[in-house]
This record gives C-alpha cells, structure tokens and sequence, in this order.
C-alpha cells in the first residue's frame, strides 16, 4: 500500500520547516510527527476537545481539522514558539505562577486559543476569554485558575498591572489560618 | 522498637495531647508551631514550566527511532463468540510487521460488548494499520445481549456471561466460597441468607418504631473517565527488556503486570516511564489489554510501537463509573436520631460484577443497616476504579434521604445531619459551608417563579493516610546538588511537587534547589495514584530521607569543624549553629570526603492519629428556570480536609477539579448505549458532554489545615474525596429550587420539567 505523499515547506514559529507527508496528513499530525513539535496534543482528532489548537495567521483553529496541505505559505503558531526569546510569554508566567496547569494536557492548546484572542482584544472581560475558550475542554482544574492567568497575562502583555493587581495564588479560606492555637 | 511519645493533634484552635507508638526509625510528625519555611506554603509545581512550554513528554509525544504504529479492531457485536479469525490478508500487506489476536494472546474467545478486542496490527504508518484492520475476516457466533441494567435485569433476558454466571449476583453481603472453583458453598450460603432474614426483621421492627418513614428510589447514570490524554503505551525491546513508555497512574503497577510470569508479555526485565500523563481519574492503573497488544506487537515487530487508543476507543473501552440503581428506605425518631436504614442496590460494571457496589453508608449514623447490593452484568465495556469508586453515586441517593428524613421530622437539612454525625473534623465543617453559601438568605424558591434558586448541603468522607511499601531516595552531592527520587508518577496532583518540598525543608533548601525525579520505576518504588494515597505514602518517606541526609551532613560538618551536633541544624541555605546561619550548604558539601550522601527510606507504618478518615461537607446553589427546565450551578462551596496541608495552592486545585467533575456528573455527563444495536451511542466528547468553562460554576474552597498525626507529615490525601458530594449538593439544592425531587442523575431540563409536571399533578392530594 503506497501513500501519495507531498512535499513542501511549512512556516513554523517563523522559521521554515521542509517537510515530506501523506497528502491525508492533517496539520496536527504533521506537526507532531514530521516537524517534531509536540507540544501540540491529540485529544479526540475530531475537532471536540481543544487540545490541539494553535494559530494559523493569528487565528486560533483546531489542527486535527486541518490538512497540512492547506497552510503552506501561512504562519503557523505553536506553544513551542510562545517564548520570547528566554523569557516565558506572560500568559506562561501566569499559567505556571496560578497553577493554571494541572496534568498539562490541555495547556498549550488554550495557551494558544488566549494568545488568539488577545491578538483581537489585548482587554477581554470574563465572558470573552470564556468564550475564546469554549471549544477547550479541561478534565482537571474547574477552569477558574485558567480563566484568571488569561486575564492577568493580558494585564501584563497591556503593561496595566496597576488596575490588576496579581490574582492570589490561593484563594481559599484557611482554618486555622496563620496563627497556631496551643493547647 | 517503636518509640512512645506524645504529639499534638487536632485543628483550628482546638489541639489534644495524644500518646503514639512512632514506628522505629521514623520522625514525629509536623506540630503546631513547628518553623516551616516551605511546607504549608503554595509553591508553585516544579513542572510548571515544562507544561506551559509544551517541553512536558507525555507518552504520546515519545518518538523513538523507528517507531511503527499499532492499531485494535474492535468488535461490532455486543455478544459474540469468535469462531476463527483470519489474518493471512492483514499479514501480507505490505508494511504490516505485527498482527496478534484476542484468543491467541488472552486466550479469550468471547466478545461481550461492542468494543471488545478481537485483534492488533502493527504497521509503518497509521493509514496502513488502519488498513490491515479492515482487512482482518472475523467469523462470529452473534449472541442476543443486554446493554441496560433494566435489560439484563428483566425475565427472560439473554445471558451475558458465559457458563454458569447469572447476570445479576449478589455481591455483598456475601457468603464465604471454596477455595477452588470459586463456587459458593451452599451451606455458608444459607446460613448467610438466614443471616439477612434476621437483619431485615431487626430493621423493620425499628421502621415501625420511627417517627418519620421515608423511601426513594434514586438512578445513576455510567460516566466515563475521559482523561484528555487516552490510553495507550509506547513500547520497546531491547532482546527480552522492555521499555514501556504508559500514559500510566501506576508505574510499578504496570512493571507488574507487563513483568508478570504468568502473563502473556512476560518480559525479563520491564522499565516504566511516565513522567507526564494527561490524567487518569482511575482508570490507568493497569496496562490493559491495549498495554499488553502494545508490548507483543512491539516485540513481534522487532521495532517499537506507539498504541494509543482514540478517543472512541478511549469512551467505549477504557473504564467508567458503574451506574446504579438505588432502592431506599430511612426510619427516624422524633428528636432526629435516624434508627434504621435499608439499601438495596444494583450496578452494572460491564461484563463481570465486581466493583458495582454504591457507597451509600459510612457516613452518618444510620443506626442498624440492613444492606444487600447487587452487581448485574451486561454487554457493556467495562468500569474502572473512578474517582472516589462507588461514593458519588451513593451520596447521591444517600444525601437526598438524609433531606427527606430531616422534612420528615421538621428538622433543618444541616442541623439533622448534624445530629447523626460525629466525624471530628465534619461537625466543625457543617456552619462554615452554611454561612458560605448563604444557606439562610432569603430565596424565590419551591417553584414559585419562573427563575427559583435553592441550596442543597452533603458531605463526603475518606480514607487517604497512605501506608507502607514506598521509598524514596535523597542524594547530596559534594559540589551541592541533591536529588529525590521516587519512581511513582504525577497524575497532574502534584506530587511531584511536595515531595520536593517536604524533603527540601528538612535540608533548609529551596524548593528550586532540589532536583526531582519521578515517574520511572528504575527509581525507589512508590504508589500507585489509588486512594488518593500518593501524598500520603511518599511525603512521609520523602521527609524521613531528607532527615536522614541531614543528619549524616550535619554529622560531617561537626567531625571536620569540631562543633557539637547537637547544636548544628540545616536552614535557608545555611548550617545554623545554635539558631546562627554559620557556613553555606554548598560550603558543607564541599567538606564531604565522598562524593555522594545517598539516603533510602522506607514509608514506615502509621499510628494512631486524630482521625482515620478526612472529611468534607460541600454546599451548591442552584438557578432553575421552570420553563425550559434548565439547572445553572451558580456556586458550590467545598469545605474540605487534607489533614497537613503542605501546599495549600494544589490542595486546592484538587478541590477544584473534583467538584467541577461533580458538576459534569450531575448536569451532563451519560453514556448512552443503544438497547437495539448494542453500541455506545456518543463515544466523543461531542455528544458525551464534559463540563465546559461556560457552565462552570463559582467554587469556593475552604480547606482545614488538620495536624491529623497518622504519619510524620500528618497528610491526607484529596483527590477523590471532592467528588463525591457534589452532585447529591447540587440535587438537593435542585430540589430545594423547585419543590420537588429528581432522583436521577444527569438532571437533564427533560428530567426537570417532568418533575414539575407530576408535581403539577400531584396539588390537591395530601402531601407526605
Ligand atoms: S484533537 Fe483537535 S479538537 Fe481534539
Ligand atoms: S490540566 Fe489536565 S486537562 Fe486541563
């Protein structure tokens, strides 16, 4: 059985990458088997879970619904290239600072879908950032902390960390609280 | 020799002195009061960095060279016998390296639901295992089966198991059976169903005493794990050792059982790496039969070989929790006392009857018990251990009674539970969640407008002290660098993260100065993440090694400074002389004459403590609309016990998953299975709805710091216990909205405009 495969050059994180694929190939499993950018996750391959969201000229879309075929000579994003330079992106100091990450499967794919939608609107309100993120699904956190490191990475991608502040890094109650009580 | 001593134990401002046996070798746990730089502080994951910039190898993401792809075929049928299976087609496509099948490697010629494994191919590329799979001729024997409980259940249903097992078995109380065989001996028998009569009788007696009378019957629904990372293993040989790559949450369990003698895989030598893995929920404790197709194929193929279940695969076979069906009935006296409580219960956890069991006792003081459960097979893939087994599905039904016993005696739904309870940590836990949740705030509620709100309370318990059998390793380098090491994984709990912790305060170090090592079992063995165990079983050993390091440290520098060890102690990066930092840890390193102090340490056995079990009450708030039937959780308070707490900012996050999972239980997720095909109806996560950022609700997490003394750093474990009351919270409060029951779960806007319709029905006849 022979597959018909395909040459080309993908523009990833801004550099070139020559790849040779399946022509079948969606982009997720192009970039995740041929580029060797894995940070990208499977989590259904059929367009259901978010895990593998990345951008495609600044919009966030699901790489297993794209074939790879389709984004030659386009920017492609990955959560390989969220860096800047050595430095962590603010959205990936605030993720790692509010253990927004819980097991990690799903982060890159909503780091990617922020990064999308702050592109649109570097000041979101809860409901957009919920709704930027209503296709990413996450199995371990209760979203709250997802929610709250987008909204303060935007706070500090806008240099506006005075109107907001750093959400606590835990925001339960505590009994006893500080003091020790001796018998 | 074990060492008498007395320990402080006890929370918030109330501690006892108590007397305990600390286990010879072993460290008296964390007192009040105790100068903790690190532990009890919310560090942030050690891993933190690795997951969000996608550097975190989960066992998908390992490539290694040559890495071939393997695929399953699945059965079609429900209820099959296989009759013979050709592979001759699938062999000789080209690229096909590997193809096994079921009753070759299982010996197992069944098919009992549709989902089973019949076969495995390995392949170049994935589009030609896809292939060879389609090319595989399977001749069945196709069976009539039953893919519901009510099914499996009805007269004259088709047989689900095979030989002599009935579909529906009694799985508690239950009689002694021969050692061999497995075959009950009829005289143990009898006597235990004389035993049962009797219980029964006690029981009724005490119905007919009570003030109030209430009974229910309550189902729950299958829910499926659905970990974002499925199933699967990357497998290869190196001659008769295998290295396994899982997407696992037991990694010695998985050593085992790919190690095992008397299993099909059988390798020599078995190395497991899990350093990351998309979560488990349970359900990756063992290899399964795609972890056992995974290590063969990879061995015929002499080539490794990545099997990674997709997401249908993941829905149908890869575990669940049970459903149930809940038969209840309570007795109470006048002043509240509950006096009797009888269960009778069935589930259905796939083809076996194991594991079906619905937890809904052991919280309260029910007075006598009379329980009786039953496990009911049917063509179903099978359950796995699910968060908290067996719990969320009881306190479902267990906390809706506990509400309908206190209506019947005009108590309030706290202060009767409250009456039946005497957990130490849950009685101070009750008003907390009152006044959280705004329980006496007046409310539109009873189904008296169009938009009514209510509050529901329930509780949970565990059992999650942790116990023997980890180690854990601690290694300080002459030129400063130290290392812990436990071969256990991190299902995204954390644990990662405070072993490092706990050892490093005991060197006075940075948690960023340690280095950890997990998730591979060359390393010292550790737990499986079962129980909510982990924690508890590897800090205390964690910790014991990092004293022990210290000791031995400490002892080099008094030999070589000629200072008095009694004095000496390790703090903030420095050995402390009489409190005074006087030399740098780098510096004391550098006087070691070896080049390594290496440290193992056993978990040892726990002792007596303040409590055996941890406990939570969580209470929900609800908005329903009377019209269309919808339920939004507007908040849900957790108040909850994870004894010591020593990272307040995990603890919490473990909160926070469970009751969002809850909520998913309690509002959405089903699996729903065709009654004329067989099949799973929405195996994705499309139609099977997790819960999503839209709909979850406000969680507010109270946690008690508890210095519970079981172990030497006083932990319980949290992940399961969160679970467990959720969804029974946000029914009560569903019930509270709208005046009227719903006794099943997912409360779907259907289920709730039917209630309101039978209540509309109901007016005008005497309420009970
Ligand atoms: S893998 Fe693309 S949406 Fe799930
Ligand atoms: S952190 Fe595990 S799925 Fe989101």
């Amino acid at each position: 059985m022979k597959e018909q495969r395909h040459t080309c050059t993908l523009r990833v994180n801004g550099e070139d990458a020559a790849v040779v694929f399946a022509v079948h190939h969606t982009l997720l499993e192009v970039l995740r088997e041929e580029v060797g950018l894995t940070g990208t996750k499977h989590g259904c391959e059929l367009g259901e879970c978010g895990t593998c969201t990345v951008l495609i000229d600044g919009k966030a879309v699901l790489s297993c619904l794209e074939l790879a075929v389709e984004c030659e000579g386009r920017e492609i994003e990955t959560v390989e290239g969220l860096m800047i330079g050595n430095e962590l992106h603010p959205l990936q100091s605030a993720f790692a600072d509010l253990g927004a990450a819980q097991c990690g499967y799903c982060t890159p794919g909503i780091l990617m879908a922020a990064k999308g939608l702050l592109a649109e609107n570097p000041s979101p309100s809860r409901d957009h950032v919920i709704e930027a993120l209503g296709g990413n699904l996450c199995r371990c956190t209760g979203y709250h902390k997802i929610l709250e490191a987008v909204e303060w990475g935007a706070a500090i991608l806008r240099g506006d960390l005075a109107s907001r502040p750093p959400p606590e890094v835990f925001h339960g109650d505590r009994i006893p609280g500080e003091e020790v009580v001796d018998a | 020799m074990t060492e008498e001593m007395k320990i402080k134990v006890g929370f918030g401002d109330t501690f006892r002195e108590l007397t305990v046996r600390i286990p010879d070798g072993d460290i008296p746990p964390y007192q009040p009061g105790d100068p903790l730089d690190l532990v009890g502080t919310s560090e942030i994951r050690l891993d933190a960095v690795a997951k969000v910039t996608g550097t975190a190898e989960f066992t998908y993401d390992r490539q290694p060279k040559g890495l071939i792809y393997g695929k399953i075929l699945r059965s079609p049928h429900a209820n099959a016998n296989i009759r013979s299976i050709d592979v001759s087609q699938a062999r000789a496509l080209e690229g096909v390296r590997a193809v096994l099948t079921t009753p070759d490697v299982f010996e197992d010629s069944t098919a009992r639901y549709a989902g089973a494994e019949i076969a495995a191919v390995a392949a170049d590329s994935e589009a030609i295992a896809d292939e060879a799979v389609r090319m595989i001729e399977v001749d069945y024997e196709v069976l009539p089966f039953c893919v519901t409980i009510d099914d499996s259940m009805a007269e004259g249903a088709p047989k689900v198991g095979r030989g002599n097992q009935e579909n529906v078995d009694r799985v508690s109380p239950r009689a002694r059976r021969r050692r061999r065989g497995g075959e009950i001996n009829a005289d143990a028998e009898a006597s235990m169903v004389a035993r049962m009569k009797e219980r029964e009788k006690t029981v009724d007696k005490l119905f007919a005493k009570s003030k109030g009378v209430v009974e229910g019957e309550f189902r729950t629904q299958v829910q499926t794990h659905a970990p974002l990372e499925t199933h699967g293993v990357v497998c290869d040989w190196d001659g008769k050792n295998l290295l396994c790559y899982g997407s696992s949450q037991a990694t010695f369990g998985f050593k085992r059982e790919l190690g095992s003698s008397r299993g099909p895989v059988g390798a020599k030598d078995v190395r497991v790496i899990c350093e990351y893995v998309g979560g488990g929920f349970g359900s990756k404790f063992s290899a399964g039969r795609e972890g056992v197709l995974g290590a063969m194929l990879a061995r015929e193929a002499g080539k490794p070989v990545r099997l990674m279940l997709d997401r249908k695969e993941e829905q149908t076979s890869a575990g669940n929790r049970p459903d149930s069906l809940q038969k209840l009935k309570m007795g109470v006296a006048a002043d509240g006392t509950i006096l009797a409580y009888r269960v009778r219960s069935w589930g259905t956890p796939g083809t076996g009857t194991g594991g079906a069991g619905a937890h809904n006792d052991g919280i309260y003081n029910l007075g006598e018990i009379d329980k009786v459960e039953y496990g009911v097979r049917t063509n179903c893939g099978g359950a796995r251990a699910h968060r908290a087994p067996g719990w969320p599905q009881g306190v479902f039904a267990l906390e809706q009674m506990m509400d309908m016993g206190a209506q019947s005696v005009g108590l309030d739904p706290i202060e009767f539970r409250k009456r039946n309870d005497d957990h130490p940590i849950r009685t101070a836990q009750y008003d907390i969640a009152r006044e959280k949740i705004g329980w006496d705030r007046p409310r539109v509620r009873g189904g008296a407008a169009t938009v009514c709100r209510g509050v529901g309370v329930a509780s949970n318990l565990w059992f999650s002290a942790g116990g023997r059998g980890t180690q854990v390793m601690v290694r300080v380098h002459k030129d400063g660098q130290v290392e812990v090491r436990n071969g256990a994984q991190d299902i995204g709990t954390g644990t990662r993260t405070v072993m490092g912790m706990v050892a490093a305060e005991e060197l006075g170090l940075p948690l960023a100065r340690v280095r950890t090592f997990i998730g591979d079992t060359r390393d010292p063995q550790g737990p499986g993440s079962g129980g909510s165990t982990t924690i508890g079983s590897i800090t205390p050993a964690a910790r014991l090694a990092g004293y022990v390091a210290k000791q031995r440290l400490l002892e080099v520098v008094a030999a070589r400074k000629n200072w008095p060890i009694d004095q000496l102690g390790l703090r903030r990066g420095h050995v402390t002389r009489s409190g005074d930092p006087v030399l740098s840890f780098d510096a004391a390193c550098q006087l070691m004459e070896e080049d390594v102090i290496e440290v193992l340490e056993s978990r040892k056995a726990n002792y007596a403590g303040f409590s055996d079990t941890n406990a939570g009450v969580q209470c929900a708030e609800v908005e329903v609309d009377t019209e269309t039937g919808e339920v939004r959780v507007i908040k849900v308070v957790a108040v909850a016990d994870a004894g010591k707490l020593i990272n307040p900012m995990l603890a919490e996050s473990q909160v926070r998953g469970g009751v969002s999972q809850g909520v998913g239980y309690a509002l959405l997720e089903r699996r729903i299975m065709d009654s004329q095909e067989g099949r799973m109806v929405n195996p994705n996560l499309e139609m099977y709805k997790l819960l999503g950022a839209v709909d979850c609700p406000e969680i507010e997490v109270v946690l008690f710091d508890v210095y519970n003394g079981k172990s030497n750093t006083s932990v319980m474990g949290l992940g399961e216990p969160p679970i467990v009351a959720t969804a029974a919270a946000v029914a009560n409060a569903v019930s509270d909205a709208i005046g009227v029951r719903i006794t099943e779960i997912p409360i779907t806007p259907r289920k709730v405009l039917e209630a309101l319709g039978r209540k509309g029905s109901d007016t005008g006849k005497k309420g009970e």
